[in-house]
């Protein structure tokens, strides 16, 4: 909690300190200030009559010069703050809560009233804010009053339908659900799980709108149906001074100036929250510090065929309190038409590998090896625009969900030839025509209707599938898929892992499977690596799975997998700890405290990946012999696991 | 203790032309026992779920709890659902002590040290320590958040519990744990569960009975050995094949071209049997089964073995091998 706490602290401090944060800052002290101290300061000074300098220019006396009864312009201004002010925010709060009643009723009322209240909402929406004042405002009557209810009813619908919409996401949130489940009531549901979510954004919103409605108020007394005399705000000054523009500029400048410096103030407290409660995030900045260097590996020997080198290759994140490196010194090869598989937990580094690979990691990360090669091409030190084509047509990445990759308003046939329009040139209907080849390829039926289709209208195998046809658009000769059945249904599994399978002997495409599933890399890759926190700890060829895995975190996670033949009489097997977080790897073996084999050398030296056999090797000081890999259940107290 | 029954329960959202997501749905979770439900997406398997708790319409049919209809209940029910996802499922700014506080039944604790004491009680049941009950759910693992998932659905005392796909968002060495722990609670408390997930060998681990789901629908449910060693549906076996195994290939039992097949659209439910166009031994294999196409294989299903939705099943045919060396234990 206290870290939480200080998190968040210090995230409003760094907040404070960028130029936007600042200017905020103190334009808000500034007009806050102001709305408290002027009147008490300069109320005699604002309203003394000085019939001897009626309407003069700036002078050293009056610095703004002076209205038509001789009193100090500037001093009214001044005195005015405190009334704009509070008008505004009185409206913003009275628009705001009026709101927010009217967007959570639907969901506390029956069905047909909270329909009814909806529409009510859409339509007022739809009416310009500051005619819906106006209209309010010769409904209340002239006068303050009657402007403060006029502004805030204008406020209200659009913030009742941020509220909504809002709400209507935190609703279907499965915490709402169980709520409901457990029995809770729809008042004590809407105060306690949902306006607590939506509250960051509703402030966001409201200190804009203050913003707005302090302008909306100066609108409405300058024409009269505001503020009436003898009390003034902005507007009416304004209003004044424009009588004698010609005279004295100052005078309607003043309170003009003033207004949008106040409104400014709002708007900008407004983004700068926005940025720290993640309404709109701002990266944070990070100063430019060096990346830890990676330990050296082994050099590997690499055949003419190989296709993908990797070498020391490493991730880093920077973080306030230092680099968190999620992968680190990671070394494979990837033969032509060869399938080799990565597998490993949440957070053991498995799809960062993918993404350094394919050049996709964003900034801030970082990305460094020893050697990073695809295809005799250096990855690392070749300009983008170079790789661009090489990596489009030779490279194909398929992910976990094909909804995010597909462009949800184009037509898939489309977007499957726009590659080849771009990378080999194509003309459009040649393009679209190899699109169709391509989606029969990976047996989407019906291809030439399907190629016309949008991605919202395939299922999720499907959609996959067609990611798959955009790979092989170009003629790729690796494709990385990260996780790309996880989605789908066993059959639909493995159906596409067929696909890869064929793609891959048709076309003599290298494929690197990233996955958590064990089973699925060993039915799907003739190799595969092991990783854990961020490192390989075992290389070897799916065959010799059965046989025994040698790493011990290999043989516990085999043995953690559930199969059709587990012993139901038994309790499962687990593993028990948790990986470390990788800001905080341990100095030796970071498998060390779940390791059952782990002695005291395991803590303080760490492992490197080396050869047993020519194609298997391991990162432990104590491979596992015995041969075959007993699905021996380690006595686990229950609460062991994590 | 009670038993959970679903009798002839049909979802159906939207308006004429909208989606029956469960069609007739009769099955009992007899008292005591653990009732697996598999199905791919889309099956309506999650509907059935939240049809019971209250979460989705019930449109035809009753659900009965100890034999009493549920929507005669008062709304803190003694039937309460594990969600799948515990990143969502927890309210974020919410302590976890709370969040279980919450599902207590009204009165049931004597003022705030009672219920602090309860909550160090079901905080301990899932494992956990209770001296965490002020933490954020932030500050959790997905596995831990399970935990207090599973513990606020304790707190409502139930004796029916729905675990809808609770495993299936968490890393292979802690969802052992995790199943560790439910089948545990289930033996000590005694509690009537329908464990629902698409992954067969989660659900053979934990279950007394197997139902199988396909588009709305159950195709066949039985003791769990015996559907899994003897499957009477097509679809069952498909589903016991397509199990990713380290000791299977991709390639057993290929399907030709019906393996890319398309699932079928629950908003056009093919005719009589649902399963004909994936079938591989229907009506696109064998042109002389019109009957798949014409004639519903749920009116009968009584009859048959496991209650089968099919008029080809395995039991009618000559025995054939089970599709998996291996998979019988
Ligand atoms: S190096 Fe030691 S701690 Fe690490 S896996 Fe090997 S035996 Fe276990
Ligand atoms: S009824 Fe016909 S189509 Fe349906 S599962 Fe049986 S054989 Fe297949």
């Amino acid at each position: 909690m206290a870290t939480g706490v200080g998190r968040r602290g210090s995230k409003w401090l760094a907040a404070a300190r960028t130029p936007l944060g600042a200017c905020s800052i103190v334009l808000l002290t500034l007009v806050v200030a102001l709305a408290v101290l002027a009147p008490i300061l300069w109320q005699d000074r604002a309203f003394a009559v000085d019939t001897d300098a009626i309407g003069q220019g700036p002078s050293g006396t009056h610095l703004l010069g002076t209205d038509s009864l001789g009193r100090d312009i500037l001093f009214r201004v001044l005195v005015a703050t405190r009334l704009s002010v509070t008008l505004a925010v009185l409206a913003t709060v009275i628009g705001v809560t009026v709101g927010l009643v009217l967007g959570a009723l639907p969901s506390v009322l029956p069905r047909a009233a909270g329909r009814l209240v909806i529409s009510v909402v859409t339509i007022a929406v739809a009416f310009p804010g500051l005619l819906l004042a106006l209209f309010f405002a010769v409904i209340f009557g002239v006068g303050t009053h009657g402007a403060v209810l006029a502004i805030a009813f204008a406020m209200a619908p659009s913030f009742a339908r941020l509220a909504q919409t809002l709400a209507a996401s935190v609703v279907g949130r499965d915490f709402v659900s169980a709520a409901k489940v457990a029995g809770v009531g729809r008042i004590r549901l809407l105060v306690r799980h949902v306006l607590p979510n939506i509250g960051e954004p509703l402030v966001v919103n409201a200190t804009i709108g203050a913003g707005a409605a302090l302008l909306a108020f100066a609108g409405l007394s300058f024409l009269g149906i505001g503020v009436q005399a003898p009390d003034f705000d902005w507007g009416r000054l304004l209003n004044e001074g424009l009588d004698g523009i010609y005279l004295n500029p100052a005078a309607a400048l003043a309170p003009g100036v003033a207004v949008v410096l106040a409104g400014l103030a709002f708007n900008l407290v407004g983004e700068a929250v926005a940025g720290v409660v993640g309404v709109r995030t701002r990266s944070a900045r990070i100063g430019r510090r060096s990346v830890p260097a990676a330990g050296t590996a082994a050099a590997e020997e690499h055949g003419d065929d190989a296709l993908l080198v990797v070498e020391n290759l490493q991730v880093a994140f920077p973080r306030p309190s230092g680099w968190t490196v999620p992968v680190r010194g990671v070394s494979f090869t990837v033969r032509a038409g060869e399938a080799v598989g990565v597998v490993g937990e949440s957070g053991s580094g498995k799809s960062l590998t993918g993404l350094a690979v394919s050049r996709l990691v964003e900034t801030p990360g970082v990305v460094t090896a020893d050697r990073l090669e695809f295809a005799g091409t250096p990855l690392l030190t070749t300009p983008e625009r170079e790789l661009r084509g090489l990596l489009g047509t030779s490279l194909a990445m398929v992910f976990q969900d094909p909804m995010t990759s597909f462009n949800p308003t184009r037509r898939i046939g489309r977007q499957l030839a726009e590659v080849s329009e771009q990378h080999q040139g194509l003309p459009r209907r040649k393009a679209f025509e190899r699109a169709v080849g391509r989606l029969r390829s990976v047996r989407i039926p019906a291809a030439e209707r399907r190629a016309r289709q949008y991605p919202h209208e395939f299922s999720g195998g499907m959609r996959q599938r067609a990611m798959i046809g955009m790979g092989l658009m170009g003629e790729p000769r690796l494709i990385i898929a990260d996780e790309p059945t996880t989605a789908l249904d066993v059959t639909v599994q493995r159906q596409l892992l067929r696909l890869l399978a064929r793609t891959r002997t048709e076309g003599d495409t290298a494929i690197l499977l990233i996955s958590h599933d064990i089973a699925v890399v060993s039915q799907t890759c003739d190799r595969m690596l092991v990783m854990y926190a961020g490192r390989v700890v075992e290389d070897l060829l799916t065959g010799d799975l059965a046989a025994g895995p040698r790493h011990p975190y290999t043989r516990a996670l085999l043995a953690a997998t559930l199969e059709l033949d587990t012993d139901r009489a038994e309790p499962l097997t687990v593993i028990p700890g948790r990986p470390p977080e990788p800001d905080r790897v341990p100095a030796g073996c970071a498998f060390a405290a779940r390791c059952p084999a782990a002695t005291d050398q395991c803590l303080v030296e760490d492992p490197v990946l080396e050869s047993v056999t020519a194609a298997h090797r391991v990162a432990c000081w104590h491979p596992q012999e015995d041969a075959a890999p007993e699905r021996a259940r380690e006595a686990v107290t229950a609460g062991g696991a994590e | 203790m009670s038993e959970l029954m679903f009798d002839a329960v049909s979802v159906r959202y939207g308006g004429r032309r909208g989606l029956t997501a469960v069609d007739q749905v009769s099955l009992t979770v007899p008292a005591g026992q653990v009732v697996g439900l598999v199905g791919e997406s889309g099956s309506g398997k999650s509907t059935l779920a939240r049809a019971a708790v209250g979460l989705a319409p019930v449109s035809a049919g009753r659900v009965l709890l100890g034999g009493a209809d549920v929507r005669g209940l008062p709304r803190r029910r003694p039937l309460q659902l594990v969600f799948q996802d515990p990143y969502s499922s927890l309210d974020p700014r919410m302590s976890i002590g709370e969040s279980i506080t919450e599902a207590m039944p009204r009165g049931a604790h004597r003022g705030s040290a009672g219920r602090r004491a309860e909550v160090a009680r079901l905080l301990e049941l899932v494992n956990l320590d209770p001296d965490r009950a002020a933490t954020l759910p932030g500050h959790l693992s997905g596995g831990q958040r399970q935990r207090v998932a599973l513990a606020r659905a304790l707190a409502g005392r139930p004796d029916v519990l729905i675990a809808d796909e609770i495993t299936s968002a968490l890393d292979v060495s802690v969802q052992g744990a995790v199943l560790n722990l439910v089948r545990s609670l289930q033996r000590r408390l005694n509690l009537s569960m329908l464990f629902i997930s698409h992954n067969l060998a989660v659900v053979r681990y934990l279950s007394d009975q197997i139902a199988v789901m396909y588009l709305g629908r159950i195709v066949e449910v039985g003791p769990a050995e015996q559907v899994l060693t003897d499957p009477q549906h097509r679809y069952t076996r498909e589903l016991l094949a397509a199990a990713p195994s380290a000791h299977s290939s991709l390639f057993d039992g290929d399907l030709g071209d019906l393996a890319d097949t398309e699932p079928a659209d629950p908003h056009h439910p093919p005719s009589g049997c649902r399963y004909h166009p994936r079938c591989p031994i229907g009506p696109l294999v064998h042109v002389d089964r019109t009957v798949c196409v014409s004639e519903d294989p749920a009116e009968g299903a009584a009859r048959r073995r496991h209650r089968a939705a099919c008029h080809f099943t395995a039991s009618d045919l000559a025995p054939t091998a089970i599709p998996r060396g291996g998979s019988a234990s």
